[in-house]
């Protein structure tokens, strides 16, 4: 723990160091232009992503990698503590800090990535265990000024979070700072945030985006299917949704056949008759209307002979009733109606549609 | 009663009565067609007398003719009523092997690797009922068949009571 060592003793330095400010503030600014002279590497992308300013991000980019190298020595210390002082600087005034100088200090003793990785959820452990753990101590030394240290450190978390709101990316740019992040620029992301626990990468999210939307469907499907409702368990609903639409096709098709039977009587004002009667009669009665009982009315009406004659399947080979050969059940209540002399696809035609509808 | 209500424009009416004109038109045609072209040995189309084949065609001609109002009541904007539209013109046409085949031969439509769900089979399955469910995914396939049944319920509906009124008068 260098930088905490180094810290330390910095900050022991910076006690008597606060009633000269002014002295050092040119020291700072020459640090501060050395810092500004290196050329990031992809500051772009990243500051974009912190909402800073690039040349604050920069700093903050190089905080942690120069706060590991700077020696034990008191004057490198000094040179250690005064970066990150003129770090937090411009920092703090981007996020509305109180300009207090001391408060500054005070503030500059956390390292600023500490500070944001604090708040991170688990599924990055790894790379911010070792800047919690800076981060951990630093409330140890400060003692001298606890509150300001506390709204730093709440400011930056509510930052952070509102980050963390913006772009999921934010979670695996701690995996690789670098790399990452150029990705997140080029490619609109969906803002989702990942959940505690599960994975975060790229696939598995837009896997259980899709299962989320099929899952959304699924239910719709059970409210429209009568009695899907109590059966739990995709593969099940699923039965019950393919049995409702195979029997609704099959009704269908058994009432054009009652229509290809029933007299044609060619009266364009019956027809006109029919056409305004049944729109009528629509928009108030179909409430009212239940498929089963279709099948009930077959003995009431009078054209039953009718039908028994008629119904001579034999040379019926329809390409749509080749679906009901799957059907193997043969309940015929009401075979008496047809006469099915050839095959048993029309009698399972039938029969088929009864089960389904009883 | 009233006349106007045949006159219903598209866009105000639902799909219940949109499809029930369309039907209900295409019913008088077919009945006018069958009655103006009686052939001789055959007599007018009187159901005693009427073959089996004649009667055979006739449902079919009704079968077609259910489905191309259901499908044109709803329009173009759902997949399943638009494949319906091109299976049954291409009937008419006598073009139906090439041009059904190449619309059903796309089974995957997404680039990426396909997920294996549990109830692949099911999906499968769903996919034989819906038209146009061959080239779909499982996600657009759910949202089809969902329309595609309320617009069965329907159909079933107004022709059922249609039936009933033909049967009863």
């Amino acid at each position: 723990m260098d930088p905490t060592a180094a810290t330390v003793p910095g900050s022991a330095v910076a006690g008597p160091e606060q009633e000269d400010p002014g002295l050092d503030t040119l020291q700072f600014r020459e640090e501060i232009q050395r810092l500004m002279t290196v050329p990031p590497e992809n500051a772009s992308s990243f500051t974009a992503l912190l909402e800073l300013p690039p040349t604050q991000a920069m700093e903050l980019l190089h905080l942690s990698p120069e706060s590991e190298p700077a020696p034990a020595p008191a004057p490198a210390a000094l040179s250690g503590e005064p970066l990150h002082k003129s770090c937090v600087h411009p920092f703090s005034s981007g996020l509305a800090f109180p300009t207090n100088a001391a408060q500054i200090e005070r503030a500059a003793k956390f390292p600023i990535f500490g500070g944001e990785r604090s708040p991170e959820t688990g599924p990055v452990p790894s790379n911010s265990g070792a800047n919690v753990e800076k981060v951990k101590s630093e409330p140890a030394e400060s003692d001298s000024n606890p509150n300001s240290s506390q709204e730093t450190k709440n400011n930056q978390r509510a930052s952070l979070k509102r980050k963390d709101r913006e772009k999921k990316v934010k979670v695996s740019t701690k995996k690789n700072k670098t790399e990452v992040k150029e990705d997140a620029e080029k490619i609109p992301y969906v803002h989702v945030r990942a959940r505690r626990g599960q994975a975060t990468d790229s696939h598995s999210l837009a896997e259980r985006a899709r299962r989320e939307k099929i899952n959304a469907r699924m239910k719709l499907l059970q409210e429209l299917v009568p009695g899907c409702n109590k059966i739990s368990g995709t593969a099940l609903v699923l039965d019950e949704i393919i049995n409702h639409v195979q029997s609704l096709q099959r009704q269908v098709e058994f009432l054009s056949m009652r229509l290809a039977t029933v007299d044609p009587r060619i009266d364009s004002n019956l027809d006109h008759l029919l056409a305004t009667e049944s729109l009528s009669l629509m928009q108030s009665n179909f409430s009212n209307m239940v498929p089963p009982l279709m099948w009930s009315e077959f003995p009431i009406n009078g054209n039953r002979q009718q039908y028994q004659q008629q119904w001579h399947f034999d040379a019926l080979h329809q390409p749509g009733w080749g679906r009901e050969e799957d059907n193997h059940t043969f309940v015929t209540p009401e075979a008496s109606l047809i006469s099915c002399n050839s095959s048993a696809n029309s009698a399972s035609l039938h029969t088929g549609h009864v089960k389904t509808e009883l | 009663m009233n006349p106007q209500l045949l006159s219903l424009s598209p866009n105000n009416s639902s799909l219940k009565s949109r499809f029930t004109l369309g039907f209900l038109r295409a019913l008088k045609r077919l009945n006018m067609q069958t009655s103006s072209s009686p052939s001789p040995p055959q007599t007018v189309s009187s159901s005693s007398s009427s073959s089996p084949r004649e009667m055979c065609r006739r449902y079919l001609r009704i079968r077609i003719a259910a489905d191309a109002s259901m499908a044109s009541a709803v329009g173009s904007r759902r997949a399943w009523s638009r494949t319906l539209l091109l299976k049954i013109r291409n009937r008419q046409f006598r073009s139906c092997n090439s041009s059904a085949r190449r619309i059903s031969m796309k089974k995957k439509c997404s680039g990426r690797k396909m997920k294996k769900l549990k109830c692949d089979k099911e999906i499968n399955e769903l996919r034989k009922f819906v038209p146009g469910g061959e080239a779909m995914d499982a996600c657009s396939l759910l949202d089809e068949a969902a329309h595609y049944i309320k617009c069965l319920n329907t159909q079933v509906k107004v022709m059922t009571r249609i039936a009933d009124i033909y049967s009863a008068t």
